[in-house]
């Protein structure tokens, strides 16, 4: 009877499996297919094991499945005639523990020998990357003349590296712990307050790879995302030579307005390296002293439109969506705001300005007064229509 | 021993001890029926059940706090919960399933297990037990009532620090957390010191330790476990809530203080705080299978040492939770490797419950499918815990939704269904009745395949990179399809219950009208499974002084033995016809513990003593009072209830032996 039931679940627990397999192909920030060599070395760890286990699974369950089967009481049966008392076999026992033991035992060797081939120093010739979590996006700093100071580029959401490089991590936090992952290219490593962990990826070839923040950090823990864009070495160095000059003052008209909003509304966080006096063009521009104290805790803008994502990447600021300009957008790389057309026709308008006009609206978060250390995330500064049509104005130069 | 509590000693002059009752308030409560016998009770018996129904009345809370994340992850941008209230409900949810519903179920079967298992009438110090009760009710309810005083926990389970600080979560939710989870600690090591003073020192004359039945062994562990963990999650806790209310630097990152500090001690703590939750499952099981296999538990001493070793190892795996927090990799190969291990004592319990079915006549009543349904579905949990022992793919699962199937087969596969098992089983022990089988059979098709339905494709979520603690998910991820299937299966696992629900009200109404007793007390046979050990002894439902007799035990399975011998050739014959060995329940010449008011009143203080470091410091000014009252009429009742009297009609005179030879079997276990 029990035998029948479990019999007619077996070809459930095949569709699963297909199932699983087949549903498996749309998912961008998968464990399973690898992009590099970290993330590599881990799948060639872990496969052999997923399959041992596997067959250990289908031995005790189909063991389980056969014991319950052919041991099992019939309607006919005397009740009185009781089965052979075992009460145990030594031999066997011990069998069973050793052997899984020994299985263990080699599972166990092949780990730790990984464990020490993935924490390796960094290579002499690696691109050194500082990442910072807190609430609730990435900062990344690059430390491109080696020098051991993470000085020379300051950016946030999408960490762009070049393809076929090691990039070695050092992953910190302002606030909370967090944990910075990027599946295909390898394991997450916490981002922890007071600490600094390494971590090293290498991506085999230019494209975006997806992750998140994996370690409870609060409200918007959900939407604390990580973009990493692989690109070519000649198409790095040209993103890293841009990435390091200042901003130029804007000239056209909206722009200009924009500028104005921006130092008057958004520099008690936000920094533009290079930032002129809108009403002295050549001055530089005075930040108010609260700055001083929230600096880096909020990302610099300077390069806004070379990035993909905003927000901590929780949205598209190049349009990547599976429309026809989507797609169009989405293969100009970074290079999607350089010419003005491409700017006009890929700038997801609908998220900026929506975000703009509510920020803690369109993702959780819990802004306080500018200055209280417990304020976290944009606030809803009211911008009025007109205002927020300059800001993207103005933002749209910051390339 | 207050369960053989005899006369007064006579004075050196020869007058008569007086006893005394200093002012009237301290005599000591007499009632046994009504709401005031439940709660003054500290029969171990009462106090099991009162730990079982208050498990069940948080077991409701919290799979409604399942469903509801569910039904906010059944679709991508789910807008039932904020991400603010999405925060709380996974918090509670787990914090509830963990310290009020798994660890009080486990309690309620050691409580109620314990001392008719071992022979014993009660505990060692049923006040304390009544004690720890309240304790974990006052706890667990301090802790819910952050629901309804603004904003509940938001800090996950582990609470990790500094997220759990004043600057991050301001409300007063992580306080409630810390206080709530203060006081149920209480209860746990409390209730750890008691079960395992009885279970060392209260055994039945003749039981020695190799002849426990394996439930109290594991039981045994547990509260070894207990008693040194809880003590570490509570020094945690003393620091956070320095840290919140009184300024002070432990965990705040720009004073110098150390996160990692907090995931090391609430580790230490948390590990093996799954094996606390896992290992009374694990003596259920091992306590079912053999009576309905027929057959002994194949392999007694290998099931009990690799109790105790999984007991030991778990202390030594807690940084298996920290392979993504920086701990270098010395301490990760170190961890790595002896998380791979703990794998051989588990897995020879497996093989040992397959070999104790293999060659017996396998009866497949409810208890025995939850039993077969633990054995299995552990082992899936297990497995995938081998899978993310291997550290470097740990770094790839940790924090996804693999994990969370991972653990919920060891705990809902592995310990819900061994505990649901034992309900079954013991039911008609507990309460006269037996709960229906064929409806049992249903809840156990429905419970199975929801949780299968549900868990399964959290593997695949979370390989396929779905973070844990995520309020919503985007489209476009391949997440959209398995979170659906399993909402499916979250609701099906609630159909389930209810028939467990329907199936015990059922049950009873027909029982009654069986037997016709109205609302009156129902009764059944002793032992309705052919039973093994020396619970199944005793009337159904328990009487309240347990063993008219104290057996004197031979073997294990003492009960059994006294039902069937061996033959040369092994073959087994009955020699006695049940009725014939089992106990009647008729002695009324026996001595309990009296019951008491004080433990109740020292518990209810606690909580207002958290409400007073929360809010005012002067509910803690009368909390305080109620505690410091409570400990003073917990000193100054008598121990011995004068007017109580079961056996001795005049206070002072000399004194019969209450049961003589139960007494003396008593004083004998205690030499022993």
């Amino acid at each position: 009877m029990l035998g029948g039931r479990l019999r007619r679940l077996a070809p459930l627990a095949g569709a699963v499996v297909l199932l699983a397999s087949g549903c498996a192909k749309k998912a961008p920030q998968t464990t399973l297919s690898p992009k590099g060599p970290e993330a590599r070395t881990i799948a060639n760890l872990i496969n052999p094991v997923f399959l041992v286990a596997g067959v250990v699974f289908v031995l005790v369950l189909g063991g389980a499945l056969f014991v319950a089967i052919k041991f099992r009481a019939r309607d006919d049966d005397d009740f009185d005639a009781f089965p052979a008392q075992v009460h145990g076999n030594f031999k066997l026992e011990i069998g069973w523990t050793i052997v899984p033991a020994i299985i263990l035992a080699v599972i166990g060797a092949l780990t730790v020998s990984t464990i020490f081939t993935l924490s390796k120093k960094p290579v002499a010739g690696a691109l050194h990357v500082q990442v910072t979590g807190q609430q609730w996006w990435w900062e990344y700093r690059y430390d491109l003349n080696n020098d051991g100071k993470f000085d020379e580029i300051v950016t946030a959401n999408d960490l762009v590296i070049p393809e076929g490089r090691q990039i070695a991590l050092t992953i910190t936090s302002r606030d909370v712990i967090h944990s910075w992952w990027a599946p295909a290219l390898n394991g997450k490593k916490d981002a922890v307050p007071n600490h600094r962990s390494p971590l090293t990826i290498q991506a085999d070839h230019t494209g975006e790879f997806i992750g998140q923040c994996t370690e409870y950090c609060g409200l918007s823990h959900a939407q604390m995302r990580i973009k990493v864009i692989s690109v070519s070495a000649d198409e790095f160095t040209k993103w890293a030579d841009n990435q390091q000059k200042p901003a130029a003052n804007p000239t056209e008209q909206a722009a200009v307005e924009g500028w104005k909003v921006f130092a008057g509304q958004c520099t008690s966080c936000h920094r533009v390296n290079g930032l002129k006096d809108p009403s002295a063009p050549t001055k530089d521009f005075a930040y108010p002293n609260v700055v001083n104290q929230r600096a880096g805790v909020v990302p610099n803008l300077t390069h806004l439109m070379s990035r993909t994502t905003f927000a901590g990447a929780t949205f598209d600021l190049r349009k990547s969506d599976d429309s026809a300009d989507g797609r169009y957008c989405k293969a100009l790389g970074i290079h999607w705001a350089d010419k003005p057309a491409d700017l006009t026709r890929c700038l997801n308008r609908v998220d900026l300005e929506a975000w703009l006009l509510d920020p803690p609206g369109r993702k959780p978060m819990a802004p306080g007064p500018a200055m209280s250390p417990a304020s976290r995330g944009m606030p809803n500064l009211h911008l009025t229509g007109q205002q927020i049509d300059y800001l993207i104005a103005y933002l749209s130069t910051l390339k | 021993m207050s369960t053989t509590d005899a006369a007064l000693p006579a004075l050196p002059s020869g007058e008569p001890p007086r006893t005394t009752r200093p002012g009237g308030v301290f005599a000591r409560p007499q009632t046994d029926t009504g709401w005031r016998s439940w709660v003054t009770t500290v029969d171990h018996k009462k106090l099991g059940i009162m730990y079982g129904t208050a498990a069940l009345f948080f077991f409701v809370i919290g799979g409604g706090e399942a469903l509801l994340i569910r039904i906010q992850l059944a679709t991508p941008n789910g807008k039932l919960l904020s991400a603010d209230l999405y925060n709380q409900v996974f918090t509670m949810h787990g914090t509830t399933m963990i310290f009020l519903v798994v660890m009080p179920i486990g309690a309620a079967f050691m409580n109620y297990l314990i001392p008719l298992q071992i022979g014993a009438r009660d505990v060692a110090f049923p006040r304390l037990n009544a004690f720890g009760f309240w304790c974990f009710l006052f706890g667990g309810v301090m802790l819910n009532s952050s629901w309804l005083l603004g904003h509940a926990p938001d800090g996950g389970w582990f609470n990790y620090a500094p997220n759990s600080g004043v600057i991050f979560s301001p409300t007063h939710g992580i306080d409630f957390w810390n206080m709530g989870l203060l006081i149920t600690g209480i209860a746990s090591l409390t209730g750890a010191i008691n079960l395992i003073v009885t279970v060392l020192n209260m055994r039945a004359p003749g039981m020695t330790m190799m002849k426990m039945p394996v439930f109290t062994w594991m039981a045994l562990v547990t509260q070894f476990l207990l008693l040194f963990a809880i003590p570490v999650l509570t020094s945690a806790q003393f620091l956070l809530m320095f840290d919140r209310l009184f300024g002070a630097n432990f965990f705040k990152t720009a004073q110098g203080g150390d996160p990692l500090l907090w995931e090391h001690l609430f580790w230490i703590f948390g590990h093996p705080e799954v094996y606390i939750m896992i290992l009374p499952a694990f003596g259920v099981v091992s306590e079912i299978i053999p009576v309905f296999a027929r057959k002994p538990l194949f392999g007694y001493p290998f099931m009990v040492f690799s109790g105790i070793a999984i007991g030991f190892m778990g202390w030594g795996v807690w940084a298996h939770h920290m392979f993504a927090s920086g701990i270098g990799p010395i301490s990760v190969a170190a961890f790595s490797m002896s998380t791979m291990f703990i794998a051989v004592p588990t897995g020879v319990k497996i093989l040992n419950w397959l070999a104790t079915m293999w060659g017996g006549k396998l009866k497949f009543s409810s208890p025995m499918l939850f039993s077969i349904g633990l054995v299995t579905m552990f082992t899936i949990g297990g497995l995938s815990g081998v899978t993310h022992a291997v550290a470097p793919a740990d770094t790839q699962q940790t924090d996804t939704y693999y994990i969370v199937a991972h653990f919920h087969y060891v705990l809902f596969g592995g310990a819900l269904f061994g505990f649901v098992g034992g309900w079954y089983f013991w039911w008609p022990k507990a309460f006269g009745y037996a709960l229906n089988d064929t409806l049992g059979k249903v809840h156990f098709w429905l419970m199975l395949i929801g949780f299968n339905l549900t868990f399964g494709p959290m593997h695949i979520l979370g390989l396929q990179g779905m973070p844990r603690r995520t309020y919503t998910y985007k489209n476009g991820y391949g997440f959209n399809f398995w979170n659906m299937v399993s909402t499916i299966g979250a609701f099906v696992i609630t159909v389930s219950f209810l028939v467990l629900a329907y199936n015990i009200l059922a049950s009873r109404r027909k029982a009654r009208k069986a037997q016709g007793v109205g609302t009156g007390r129902l009764t059944m046979a002793a032992d309705p499974w052919d039973g093994r050990s020396l619970e199944w002894m005793l009337p159904s439902p328990t009487p309240a002084h347990n063993f008219d007799e104290v057996p004197v035990v031979r073997s294990l399975d003492e009960f059994w033995h006294r039902k069937y011998g061996e033959e040369e050739d092994g073959r087994l014959v009955r020699i006695a016809a049940t009725e014939d060995v089992v106990q009647k329940g008729t002695n009324t010449d026996v001595h309990l513990p009296s019951p008491s008011y004080w433990p109740i009143v020292l518990a209810f203080g606690l909580p207002f003593i958290g409400y007073g470091l929360i809010y005012s410091l002067w509910f803690a000014v009368l909390g305080g009072i109620c505690v410091v009252g409570g400990i003073y009429g917990w000193v100054m009742e008598p121990s011995v209830d004068p007017d109580a009297g079961h056996h001795d009609p005049e206070p002072g005179a000399t004194e019969p032996e209450p049961s003589g030879e139960a007494a003396a079997d008593e004083e004998a276990a205690l030499v022993d």
